[in-house]
This record gives C-alpha cells, sequence and structure tokens, in this order.
C-alpha cells in the first residue's frame, strides 16, 4: 500500500511549491531510491498540463566518478544539463540517498575540483531563479539512510519529514500560505537592521546586514521549510561562531564546527570529525571563506535534530550560515561554487541583538519583533 | 559482489559494441531494475575516457503517462529529447523490465499516439546512426519478468542471457571477433544468391534477393546479437509459411500464424488464436502486408524461445521474416509503420535451397562460409 503523503507531497510540490501550468517544462531531477515519489510527481505534474521530464541519476555513478575519473572527466559538465538549465520551467530536485556517508573514502579536492567545474552551470540556475523564469524546489524522500542518520526507525522518519511539510493538515497548501505570510512579517522588520550580534556557548558574532534583504522562505524553493535568511555583509563578519550540530555535506559528516572571521573571512577553522574536508571547502575559491548566507529557522514543527541541513537549518530556536555563494535576491554578492550551510542551536543560553538592542533570547524573538 | 558476468558485458558492449573512446560523451538509458549493469557500464565507460551519463527511467512511468496524458501531453517531444539525440556520440539501452506485460490493458489507440510521436525521434536516432555519427547499442539485464516471461528461474535465465552473450566465458570480444569475421563471411557468400526457398512443416516459401545486400549483425547493435539479414524484393515473395513459434507484437501474441503470399503481399493470413489482431496490424498500412526482411539466426547458444525478440530472432537455427518496414541499408524499399519479426524454427525439418540448391539442414548451414585468412587473422 503505497503511503497516501507521498501523493499529497507531489501535489504541494507541483501545485504550491512550484505552481506547475499548462505546459511548463518540468526536471524531475533525484535518484532511483524516489521512484514512488517520482511516480506520484510524474502523475501531478500530467495532471497540472506540463511536460515531466525525468533526471534520475544511478545509485553510485558520483561515487565512481570522483574515484576513478580523470580531471578531464571530473571538470565535463553535461552540455545536456545546460540545455535544461536553459530551457526549464521548473525543477523539482529530489535528494533520495541510500547512503549519506558514501563518499567518506574520496579526495576532498576532487570534490572540489568538480563542485568548481559545475560553477557555471549552478550560476545559470540562480540567475534563471532570481528573474522567476525558473521555480526550483529541493525536498527529500525519506530512506532508511537518513532515518539512520536521524537516529530513527523509518517510520518514524517519515512521520517526521511529512510532520514538518504540513502534510498531515487538512489543507497543507493553506498552511504554508498562512506560515508564509507570517514569517514574512519577520523578515521585514529584520530589513531595517544594520547589525546583528550573535551570542552562545563559544559563540560572539557580529555580522552586517545594513542594506540587505531578508527573504521568508515559505515552501517554494525548499520543502518542508520556514526559515529567514539574508546575504550579509561580505566584509562584515567579525568573531567567533560554533556549529553545534554535526553537518552531513558532499557524502560525509563534519562534526562541531569552529570559525573565526575577520574582516569578513574565515581566519581560523577546526572540526572534531573531518577537518580536512572543512579545510578544503574553505580553499575551494576566492569566496569559499566569506559567509553567502545567514539565516534564522523558524519551522516550530521540526524540533529535532536528524543530520540533515533541509530540515536542520530550519529547526525553530535555531540560526545558520552558509559559506560560499550568496543569493543575489538578498543583494548578496559573494560568488562561489560553495554554499555550504552551517547550523548552529540557540535554544540555551543564547541571544541575539539587533543594533544593540537584544531581540532574540533562547531560540525565539522577543515582545517587539514581529 | 557484482556478477563477474555483469562486468564482462559491460565491458564488452563499451569496448567491443560501441568502441567507445576518449572524449566520446555516452548516455546510458536503462530502468533502475538494470542499475548493476548501467553502473558497471558508467565505470567502464570512464575507464576508456569517455564521458558517460546515465538516464535511468523508474518503473510505471509510461503507463501513468499513458493513463493520465492529454493527447498534447502524449505527442510531446521534449527539446531535450532532440537537443541528446542530436549531441551525444552514443548510446546504450538497456531494457530490463519489472513487468513485461504492464502495458497490456492499456488504450492502443494511445499508444500507437505516443510511439508517433517518439517515432520522429528514433528516425532522427537512425539517421545519425546510419551515417556513423552515433554509436548504438541495445541489451538486456535479466530480471524476474524476463525469466518468467521465458519460463525459466531468474538464476537459470541470467545464465542463459549471459550465455548468449559469451560473457561467461574470459575473453568474449575475442569470441565476437569471431562470430563478427564468420557471419561477415556468410554474408558475402549469400550476397551472389538470387533467389532462397524455404521448406518446412506446411512451409515453402521462395523470395527473392537479388542485389541485395545481406548485413552481419555482429554484437554491435545488439548484445547479444548474431543473425545475417536483408530486405527481400519486395513484389516476388511467393508462396506459404507457418511459424510455429508465436508472434509478438507489442505484448500480445498471435499463435500458429499462416501466410500465404502472392507476388509480395500477404493474401491470406489465419492463426490458432489472435487472427483478428493479426488482420488488423497487416490492415495498418499499405506496406504492412509486404516482407522488410529476411533472416537467419545463427546464435547456438540461444537453443530456446523465450518471448523477448532481442533473443528469440537470433535463436541458432531459425530464420525470421518481418512484416513491415524495410532496411535501406539492404538495398529495401517497403515502408510502414509495422515491422514484426516472426520466427520460423527450422531446426527439426527445415530445408533452405539458395537458386536451386540445397545449402541448410535441420537448422545448419551445410558449409562453412570461408573466412577470408586476413579477417580470421585480424579476429584472432
Amino acid at each position: 500500500m503505497p503511503d497516501a503523503r507521498v501523493q499529497r507531497l507531489a501535489e504541494v510540490l507541483v501545485g504550491y511549491s512550484t505552481a506547475v501550468r499548462k505546459g511548463d517544462l518540468v526536471i524531475i531531477d533525484t535518484s532511483p531510491p524516489a521512484a514512488s515519489l517520482v511516480r506520484a510527481l510524474y502523475r501531478s505534474v500530467l495532471e497540472a498540463g506540463g511536460h515531466p521530464y525525468l533526471r534520475i541519476d544511478l545509485d553510485g555513478d558520483v561515487e565512481a566518478l570522483l574515484k576513478q575519473g580523470s580531471d578531464a572527466q571530473l571538470d565535463w559538465v553535461n552540455p545536456t544539463l545546460f540545455e535544461q538549465a536553459k530551457r526549464a520551467d521548473v525543477e523539482i530536485a529530489v535528494e533520495a540517498d541510500s547512503n549519506t556517508r558514501r563518499l567518506s573514502g574520496v579526495d576532498p579536492a576532487r570534490q572540489a575540483r568538480r563542485a568548481r567545474a559545475r560553477e557555471p552551470l549552478r550560476e545559470r540556475y540562480f540567475e534563471r531563479g532570481a528573474t522567476g523564469e525558473l521555480r526550483r524546489v529541493v525536498t527529500l524522500y525519506p530512506t532508511s539512510a537518513n532515518a539512520q542518520d536521524a537516529e530513527m526507525s523509518l517510520g518514524e522518519y517519515e512521520d517526521f519529514v511529512y510532520g514538518a511539510g504540513f502534510l498531515d493538515r487538512d489543507d497543507p497548501g493553506a498552511a504554508w500560505r498562512s506560515f508564509g505570510e507570517q514569517i514574512e512579517r519577520t523578515a521585514a522588520w529584520l530589513g531595517e537592521k544594520k547589525e546583528l550580534r550573535i551570542v552562545a556557548e563559544d559563540t560572539d558574532l557580529t555580522v552586517g546586514v545594513a542594506g540587505r534583504t531578508w527573504v521568508a522562505s515559505d515552501g517554494k524553493e525548499n520543502f518542508p521549510d520556514g526559515e529567514i535568511f539574508t546575504g550579509p555583509v561580505e566584509t562584515s563578519l567579525e568573531g567567533l561562531i560554533r556549529f553545534t550540530f554535526p553537518a552531513t555535506f558532499g557524502g560525509r559528516r563534519i562534526s562541531d564546527v569552529q570559525l573565526r572571521f575577520e574582516g569578513g573571512e574565515v581566519v581560523e577553522s577546526r572540526a572534531s570529525e573531518g577537518e580536512d574536508f572543512l579545510r578544503e571547502m574553505l580553499a575551494m575559491d576566492d569566496g569559499s571563506r566569506r559567509a553567502g548566507e545567514f539565516a534564522f529557522g523558524l519551522n516550530e514543527g521540526v524540533t529535532e535534530f536528524t543530520g540533515h541541513t533541509l530540515f536542520d537549518e530550519k529547526i525553530g530556536g535555531t540560526c545558520h550560515l552558509a559559506l560560499g555563494r550568496s543569493y543575489p535576491e538578498t543583494g548578496g554578492v559573494n560568488l562561489s561554487a560553495l554554499h555550504w550551510d552551517l547550523v548552529c542551536d540557540l535554544r540555551t543560553a543564547s541571544e541575539v541583538y539587533a543594533d544593540g538592542e537584544l531581540v532574540y533570547r533562547d531560540g525565539r524573538f522577543l515582545d517587539g519583533a514581529p | 559482489m557484482i556478477d563477474p558476468r555483469v562486468a564482462r558485458l559491460a565491458e564488452l558492449i563499451v569496448a567491443y559494441s560501441l568502441d567507445l573512446g576518449e572524449g566520446k560523451v555516452v548516455r546510458i538509458d536503462a530502468l533502475d531494475a538494470a542499475s548493476p549493469l548501467a553502473l558497471a557500464l558508467y565505470k567502464e565507460a570512464l575507464r576508456v575516457g569517455a564521458f558517460p551519463y546515465p538516464h535511468v527511467l523508474v518503473e510505471g512511468i509510461l503507463e501513468l503517462l499513458l493513463e493520465h496524458g492529454s493527447d498534447e501531453q502524449l505527442e510531446f517531444v521534449s527539446p531535450l529529447q532532440w537537443h541528446e539525440i542530436e549531441t551525444i556520440d552514443a548510446l546504450v539501452t538497456v531494457w530490463s523490465e519489472a513487468n513485461t506485460r504492464s502495458l497490456t490493458r492499456m488504450d492502443p489507440e494511445r499508444q500507437a499516439r505516443l510511439l508517433g510521436a517518439q517515432r520522429k525521434l528514433s528516425n532522427r536516432r537512425w539517421e545519425r546512426i546510419s551515417r556513423g555519427e552515433l554509436r548504438w547499442c541495445g541489451t538486456l539485464y535479466p530480471t524476474s519478468a524476463h525469466a518468467q516471461e521465458a519460463a525459466m528461474s531468474v538464476e537459470d535465465y541470467e545464465d542463459f542471457v549471459f550465455a548468449a552473450c559469451h560473457v561467461d566465458e574470459e575473453e568474449p570480444a575475442a569470441h565476437w571477433r569471431l562470430v563478427s569475421a564468420s557471419l561477415g563471411a556468410r554474408a558475402e557468400e549469400l550476397e551472389s544468391v538470387r533467389q532462397l526457398r524455404v521448406l518446412g512443416p506446411d512451409t515453402d516459401l521462395r523470395l527473392g534477393v537479388a542485389d541485395r545486400k545481406w548485413i552481419a549483425a555482429d554484437g554491435r547493435y545488439n548484445m547479444p546479437d548474431g543473425e545475417v539479414f536483408t530486405s527481400p524484393v519486395e513484389t516476388e515473395t511467393e508462396g506459404e509459411i507457418r511459424y510455429t513459434f508465436p508472434a509478438i507484437y507489442q505484448g500480445r501474441e498471435v499463435d500458429d500464424v499462416r501466410l500465404r503470399f502472392e507476388g509480395g503481399r500477404v493474401v491470406a493470413a489465419e492463426a490458432a488464436r489472435g487472427g483478428d489482431y493479426l488482420r488488423t496490424l497487416l490492415d495498418m498500412d499499405d506496406g504492412a502486408r509486404v516482407l522488410g526482411e529476411v533472416a537467419f539466426g545463427l546464435n547456438y547458444e540461444i537453443n530456446r524461445f523465450t518471448r523477448n525478440i532481442l533473443f528469440d530472432e537470433k535463436i541458432g537455427g531459425t530464420m525470421h521474416f518481418a512484416l513491415g518496414s524495410a532496411f535501406p541499408q539492404a538495398g529495401g524499399a517497403n515502408t510502414s509503420g509495422l515491422h514484426w519479426d516472426m520466427i520460423c524454427d527450422l531446426r527439426e525439418e527445415g530445408e533452405i535451397y539458395a537458386d536451386g540448391e540445397l545449402v541448410w539442414k535441420a537448422g545448419h548451414f551445410l558449409s562453412e562460409p570461408a573466412v577470408r585468412p586476413v579477417e580470421a587473422l585480424e579476429s584472432a
């Protein structure tokens, strides 16, 4: 018996997140473990009058490429992907991992090389995304591998994932709309601030946000969602931050990342697990030592840390900072092949000051903030 | 642990069938059930310096399109598909169904609509293949569904498939080079024949093949392979044929087909089961009653009928005669939306005469073709 929530997820992604219209070319980008969601999406796109196009890779092809590919093969970007980036009206990217740590044995320098080669493609997506020509949403299909990272059974993890997406509610689309309006008000209020100071355990970081736009993420680009983010002033970050949650990124786990910023740049970095990988990512290019995003997680339906950024960065009561590329719609101008979100728990013994005034304590905005 | 036969099949297809070299862009089309072979092909293509990319289809998508697609959606050919077919250097198609009968109940009119639209794409693909711009190879990864179709266990079926490809041997490419030399010599020998006469149970069929080109199917376009074929002269087929194997078209079976030809055209058609379907297909268009292909199946590792044309048409000791579209590269001129391979078992009682001379008896040519020494040398 197929899980009815899979069909509901497909309907929300197609109907609400990307609003597929008649004649839209819709790319469904995923891996074989998501087969049942692929079928549900395919059907929903057909019903919306769109033309679904499947881009499904093999479980293990990237690993093979990174392990045995020549430099020329690592640098090759399939021209068909550019064609897709040029022509697609909608892209629905579904993460579906059978092993979240499969790249642990791969040389991080080769991962960085491949990421740099793919930067022009990413750039194309960003450009068309920023102008609204392309609606792109990223989601996750729950697999045993993700459940294992979250230390849950698959059934528990599915409940968690679908709960975070409001799919257990009567009208998930309406729930997202109303939640979106609420966080939009917080975003507008933060837009008037010039400088934030984050204070928590081993953390005292100043982030300049003057003149930057805060964007409310309401399930249209990530699903589930629930954050407000901006692109901080590139040269402004000063101080220390410790990311209490381990991060799974690039097919491996990196734990307890600590960074020190000066003049906006990372000048010192540490991690208790995956430090070599962290260094390699920071050295990827000119922009990879700077923050491209600063954000607050506001989804109160996501309370537990599960080892996946898509969810962890939305946990109500956290903030996150991304190293690398900023989103043009925030006014951020940092360029990089990297965009790596690192999440910091602010639910205990934490404070945030906006232009010197205390506005947030222990995971919540105080009265006065909308 | 990957089955070593799967790894060898991948190596054979990359090195021998596609002759893939550095810098070539190759797309690997596969259903998700074929992942082990698709991944092995991907790795092998990397090893030879090519640029591979997978194009995976999950089970059940075609059914969704047929059930829920509007006419416009059924007929839509994506610009992305056009772009790919124009730019790739090589293509591997791995057939691998989880259910070989999932389209049985779908509306045939809608299937025809979908097929018609996709045909524009496949015509362009064949055009590039025939110009030598694109290499293509079709193969199969064994699944329970294919095994079930063949009335075999999946393990027995794997043995059957891999033996037919000769990947249960250490050096399959060496085998296929020998096959290529031998089939090439056979094709050359058949070149001088003007008329073939096929005698078998309830069968006495005469076909004109003068000035047609015989082609050796030696593992480049299909793996497994092993046949020589041509397109017969459109107006000269005369007599009767009885097909002992069921004739299958798009998953539907017609049993015990008997056809009578006059002046190249089918003038009478009967079947023990499925006669209506047979006659519907014969009436599809003007070319559907004319033979577009005549071929000898010469892969003797394939010794049983498995309800899959990739294998059945190559059964050693059979012939097949396809109704419908002919091969221009063989000199054939018949055009039709149909190309229906029907297989005639000649292993027990069959006799074939070439211009009056007995050349085949009980499933074998009576003499080995003379392989030219230089070819034999190259193939060794």
